[in-house]
């Protein structure tokens, strides 16, 4: 069930309502239902492989907390990893595997080849299994006590509103909330409803409408050329960002209502003054797990020593496996590598930088500074972005190298400027930045709540308005349910 | 939840739709788009002569029924097959209306997935269009969302059609029609376009899915055309209207138009009625200045053409039964 479709829209009401309903001792149970309905109205036979990964996690974790080393835990958390991620492996990553062999195969002249299977990637596998391969991990660390209810863990495992595309939940986040639910509260349910008009503007207004020329430019990338190729890009970054952190919002805002307090997932990434700080805003739960669960577990640590180089090889292994977490393709690969070689780049050069930016004078206005920072970090996730979407390597190559082709720029200028609804899109962009920087500068939210009823209400119902007029309303698929 | 809460729900619900409904009243009153499908309407339920040619499709622009004696050009833009199935059942069996002949549209992007998949103006459609029997014949239960739409929600990701109907109504004080044909679109002129394979290209990529000429349910609509016309003993004659050159070079790059034509003609010749294919498309294929866009005809086209089709329509009348098949235009 997507978020943008009508189903979604009497979904949500109809949950709330029976959620508030029935007995506190009971809600989990409800809400376990619904989770699973939700699930199973994209493809009823695949929610089995959540209910694979609940029971494994569940029972791996019992044992775990039954044991008091480490080292009698381990081989449970080795079932656990090798269940889980065996089980991304076969539906996601296998015939990646198959068409790269193949292709190798090819290439060497030699018979034979590896069978690619007919597999249908499940919505959401990639983090329901990081969610609940956390919770193991923290169960092994001592950091989380297991979960004694099975069917509360369950909960835990498929809350519907992050099922399918996060944010990816820590246990001890989400689990407390699954074992003390809040009651009704009436802020919540406006603050909930705000949330998720919000996603909603960001979604179908802004990431919808600028698919249409994104998808225009990436799906025949033979022909076009020049500024058409650079602004389908940068548009795709905001795309992108609308599509994912609107997802959120209203994940985020589903659970308010009924009590739950999610994770922030993004905050402001397109103002990022580096690659890092880019990192620390964007998709923060899938980043803050690599951070916790692999990139300090690898070791860097030798003869005692903390050891640089083997912490910048971590970084470019962990953002390597990001990129792949992404999706089963070269492009992604590239995706990770170029972001984990650039954050590498980024640690060495940062005295230079600095001292170059006192040498020029530079650092004597922070906001210089801050701007060529903000500017340098778009154009490098704009670069990594050719990766990011376009299908294959080699049309990545190709929309490269037509992007700097500036022979028909007259003709493409006036095409753009013909062209109505990618003129609304940006201008919805530039209206999307605005409303960030001024909420973070006078919460526009605390402001809205300060002014009489009318008010209020003629904002919130022009808000309604707006995105039912504006809003590009066939139903698009999220861009990261395909994660 | 305290009750003062919940009568507050209750008054902002109910203020959100009495707003929604003023909004859905004045899109609808103002859509230029509804605005000429009405009155198109008005016209076909006045004409009281003979009907011996209904032009339907998308053909909006390209029959001019001051030419065409007898005739009237029911098609709206952006019908495809679905739409133009349940106008024509509703023509034939709530109006009193039989024409003698359908001229129904059948350009190569008549066929494809995308012209099966518009669904913009539901507000003037839902008149027509069983949205329940769609949606099974579709195999999607998201279709009923267009019947709410056209219902109550007109203006829902329609701003393209306000930003139109303020143009149009600019430009238009009142609607210029006859017998369903409207002179318009003849401010622009294809031929002054500096890149016109581009804007060929561009346009073939809005209506055409490479390598799917036709569309599952394009082809159940059609072959459900001609059984109404069985039915009610209307004979069927296919147009393929005229395109611009550098159009029918973008289509054919992206679907094989032979194949395409050797399908239709195997639906089409299962029922008596039907009377052959009148094939114009390369009719002004030097002639880029006789078209409003790559697809569109202007007046001056229309006017052309009209006469032309006139002409071969007289030879059709006067001599038949006459083998029409891939009748070339040239």
């Amino acid at each position: 069930m997507l978020f943008n479709s009508v189903d979604y829209l009497l979904f949500l009401p109809l949950v709330t309502a029976l959620y508030f309903v029935i007995p506190v001792k009971w809600r989990w149970a409800f809400l376990l239902l619904a989770s699973y309905f939700f699930y199973m109205c994209w493809k009823a036979e695949y929610a089995i492989l959540i209910l694979f990964t609940t029971l494994v996690d569940y029972f791996v974790a019992l044992k775990m907390d039954s044991l008091s080393t480490r080292r009698q835990k381990k081989p449970y958390l080795i079932l656990s990893l090798a269940a889980n991620l065996g089980m991304l492996a076969g539906f996601k990553y296998l015939n990646f595997f198959s068409e790269s062999v193949n292709f190798a195969m090819a290439g060497l002249d030699l018979p034979g080849r590896v069978p690619v299977l007919d597999i249908l990637l499940p919505v959401g596998i990639s983090f329901y299994i990081f969610q609940s391969l956390s919770y193991t991990v923290d169960v092994y660390r001592g950091t989380t006590k297991a979960e004694r209810h099975a069917g509360k863990f369950a909960l835990y495992v498929s809350f519907f509103p992050q099922l399918v595309a996060g944010p990816i939940e820590r246990s001890n986040n989400l689990l407390p909330q699954v074992n003390h639910p809040q009651a009704f509260s009436q802020v919540r349910l406006v603050s909930g409803l705000k949330l998720i008009a919000w996603g909603f503007f960001k979604k179908v207004v802004i990431a919808d409408r600028l698919g249409v020329f994104v998808s225009y430019v990436y799906e025949n990338p033979d022909e076009h050329k020049g500024i058409t190729i650079l602004l389908a890009t940068v548009l795709f970054a905001f795309q992108l960002y609308g599509d994912f952190s609107g997802y959120t919002d209203i994940a985020r805002g589903s659970a308010r209502i009924l009590g739950y307090d999610l994770m922030i997932n993004f905050n402001r990434p397109m103002i990022a003054r580096s690659l890092r700080d880019f990192w620390n805003r964007w998709h923060i739960s899938l980043t803050t797990w690599f951070r916790d669960y692999l990139l300090y577990s690898i070791p860097y640590v030798k003869n005692k020593k903390v050891m640089v180089s083997l912490m910048y090889r971590n970084l470019v292994i962990t953002y390597l496996l990001m990129g792949l977490w992404h999706g089963a393709a070269w492009t992604f690969v590239i995706f990770g590598l170029f972001h984990g070689i650039l954050l590498v780049l980024e640690n060495i050069t940062e005295n230079y930088r600095l001292r170059f930016f006192r040498w020029t004078g530079i650092s004597r206005f922070p906001g210089v500074q801050t701007t060529l920072g903000m500017v340098a970090t778009f154009i490098l996730l704009v670069f990594s972005l050719f990766f990011f979407r376009a299908g294959s390597i080699e049309n990545s190559f190709i929309l490269i190298s037509n992007a700097f082709d500036f022979s028909t720029f007259k003709q493409t200028i006036g095409y753009i400027i013909r062209n109505n609804e990618l003129i609304f899109g940006i201008l919805m962009v530039i209206v999307l930045l605005t409303i960030e920087y001024f909420h973070e500068k006078y919460n526009l939210v605390k402001l809205v709540l300060s002014r009489p009823t009318v008010i209020r209400w003629a904002l919130y119902a022009g808000c309604v308005i707006f995105i039912l007029f504006f809003g590009v309303l066939y139903k698009q698929k999220f861009i990261y349910f395909q994660f | 939840m305290t009750k003062k809460f919940t009568i507050r729900i209750l008054l902002f619900l109910a203020l959100l739709a009495g707003l929604n409904f003023v909004i859905d009243w004045a899109f609808k009153s103002f859509s230029a788009h509804r605005w000429v499908n009405l009155k198109m309407d008005e016209q076909f339920g006045e004409y009281d002569g003979t009907l011996t040619w209904l032009a339907m499709g998308n053909s909006h622009n390209c029959v001019n029924t001051r030419i065409l004696d007898n005739s009237f050009n029911y098609g709206s833009p952006g019908e495809n097959y679905i739409r133009t199935y349940y106008k024509l059942k509703y023509i034939l069996e709530k109006t009193g209306h039989k024409p003698e002949y359908l001229l129904l549209q059948a350009d190569i992007s008549s066929f494809g997935p995308k012209i099966s998949n518009r669904y913009e103006y539901n507000y003037y459609w839902i008149k027509y269009v069983d949205y329940l029997e769609l949606a099974r014949i579709k195999n999607d239960r998201d279709i009923i969302n267009y019947w709410i739409e056209g219902k109550f929600f007109s203006y829902a990701g329609n701003y393209k059609d306000f930003w139109l109907s303020i143009v149009y109504r600019i430009k238009m004080k009142e609607v210029n029609m006859f017998r369903g044909y409207r002179e318009h679109r003849d401010y622009r002129n294809f031929a002054d376009v500096p890149d016109r394979q581009k804007v060929a290209w561009d346009k073939a990529q809005m209506i055409l899915t490479k390598n799917e000429p036709l569309d599952p349910a394009i082809r159940v609509y059609f072959d459900m055309i001609m059984q109404l016309c069985r039915e009610h003993q209307v004979k069927v004659l296919l147009i393929r209207f005229p395109e611009a050159k550098e159009f029918y070079e973008e289509q054919e790059r992206l679907v094989p138009v032979g194949k395409l034509y050797e399908e239709v003609t195997a639906i089409a010749e299962k029922y008596m009625v039907f009377n052959g294919i009148l094939d114009y498309h390369d009719m002004f294929f030097e002639h880029p200045e006789y078209f409003f866009d790559p697809d569109h005809l202007n007046v001056k086209g229309s006017d052309l053409f009209t006469e032309k089709l006139a002409e071969d329509l007289k030879k059709l009348t006067s001599f038949r039964p006459l083998e029409f098949s891939s009748h070339s235009g040239q």
